[in-house]
């Protein structure tokens, strides 16, 4: 096994268990850069959208830099608000050594993140998820031709 | 291939494997892949390791997928539903959508384009997607952006989607670097 670990695997999920059924919408990105991505929400009519798709290493090189970017692997989710009836967000990011599987509750706004205990994590946190579905839903988007959300 | 001789620090990062439900044929290679990086990892942090997960959509179920004919395992661009898409990086901050226009307009009509933001500093985030209908403008945009300036940032332009898995980084270093920019401009063909 090679010294240097340029691994990476990466997986967001947010959703929560309401009048609606079970709604999520997650993503991933496995080691050989296959893209998956679900979608289900039940407002309205049914619908559960499954896509995958393999990306270029270019892609996965770049979502490397923004997650490195973000400072997100020196973030810590001990005292981020737990999930609550809102619903849950999960975020799973292997990094070479280093591996976090955060969880926490949906955030709302701003205004949340300023009443937490850590709002200096929780806003990385926060605008590093914006950053990653902004990247996943220009990808399926464009690719399927589907509006994600 | 097998976990036996690796270290598990973390005992509930196995939980998809207990339930059996998980358990899809065909998925298992990959599985394994995600769970050997996973073992790889030194330092782990985090809730997660500990709660169970809400998360069941992965696990199950079919995904919808694009296939060409064209698709024998070799590697290469993949086509989209609509025409073909580069992804460019190094993309200058400061960039606008009209200097990427200005740029990509010269090889075709440009179908789509995206130059996301940065959500907390409302710049460019460093990378935009460009789409055209066909193989040949794409290929000519690529030939001729990729290594070009824009507001001093050469930019790196390729394929966004390939037809099949990433080889392993760690085997031929250099080469599996050529192979990647080299899908765009050798042998690929198409009707």
């Amino acid at each position: 096994m090679s010294e240097s670990n340029d691994d990476f695997y990466l997986r967001y999920y947010v959703g929560h268990k309401g009048k609606f059924g079970h709604e999520f919408l997650e993503f991933e990105f496995r080691p050989d850069g296959k893209l998956r991505y679900a979608n289900n929400s039940n407002y309205k009519k049914d619908t559960l959208i499954r896509k995958e798709v393999y990306v270029n290493r270019a892609v996965i090189e770049e979502l490397k830099r923004i997650v490195n970017e973000s400072d997100i692997m020196k973030e810590d989710d001990a005292v981020w608000p737990p999930q609550d009836r809102t619903g849950r967000q999960e975020l799973e990011i292997v990094l070479g050594d280093e591996h976090i599987s955060f969880t926490t509750a949906k955030i709302g706004s701003l205004i949340d993140i300023n009443n937490s205990r850590d709002p200096d994590g929780l806003r990385c946190f926060y605008y590093l998820v914006q950053d990653l579905k902004c990247f996943v839903f220009s990808l399926i988007g464009l690719h399927f031709k589907i509006q994600p959300i | 291939m097998s976990n036996a001789d690796v270290e598990v620090e973390v005992q509930d990062e196995d939980e998809t494997m207990d339930n059996p439900n998980d358990i899809i044929v065909g998925d298992h290679d990959e599985d394994d892949a995600i769970n050997q990086v996973k073992s790889n990892a030194r330092h782990r942090k985090g809730r997660g390791f500990n709660e169970q997960s809400d998360r069941l959509a992965m696990q199950t179920g079919d995904y919808d997928t694009i296939t060409n004919d064209s698709d024998s395992g070799n590697p290469g661009p993949a086509r989209s539903v609509e025409g073909w898409i580069l992804f460019i990086t190094n993309v200058h901050e400061e960039a606008q959508e009209d200097n990427m226009f200005d740029l990509f307009r010269d090889y075709g009509n440009i179908k789509n384009m995206h130059l996301n933001l940065d959500r907390r500093t409302g710049y460019a985030k460093g990378y935009a997607l460009v789409e055209y209908e066909t193989f040949k403008e794409a290929k000519e945009a690529l030939e001729g952006i990729n290594g070009q300036d824009l507001l001093g940032h050469t930019l790196h332009v390729d394929w966004a989607f390939v037809k099949g898995p990433l080889k392993k980084r760690g085997t031929g270093n250099s080469s599996s670097r050529k192979a990647t920019t080299g899908t765009g401009r050798t042998t690929y063909q198409r009707r």
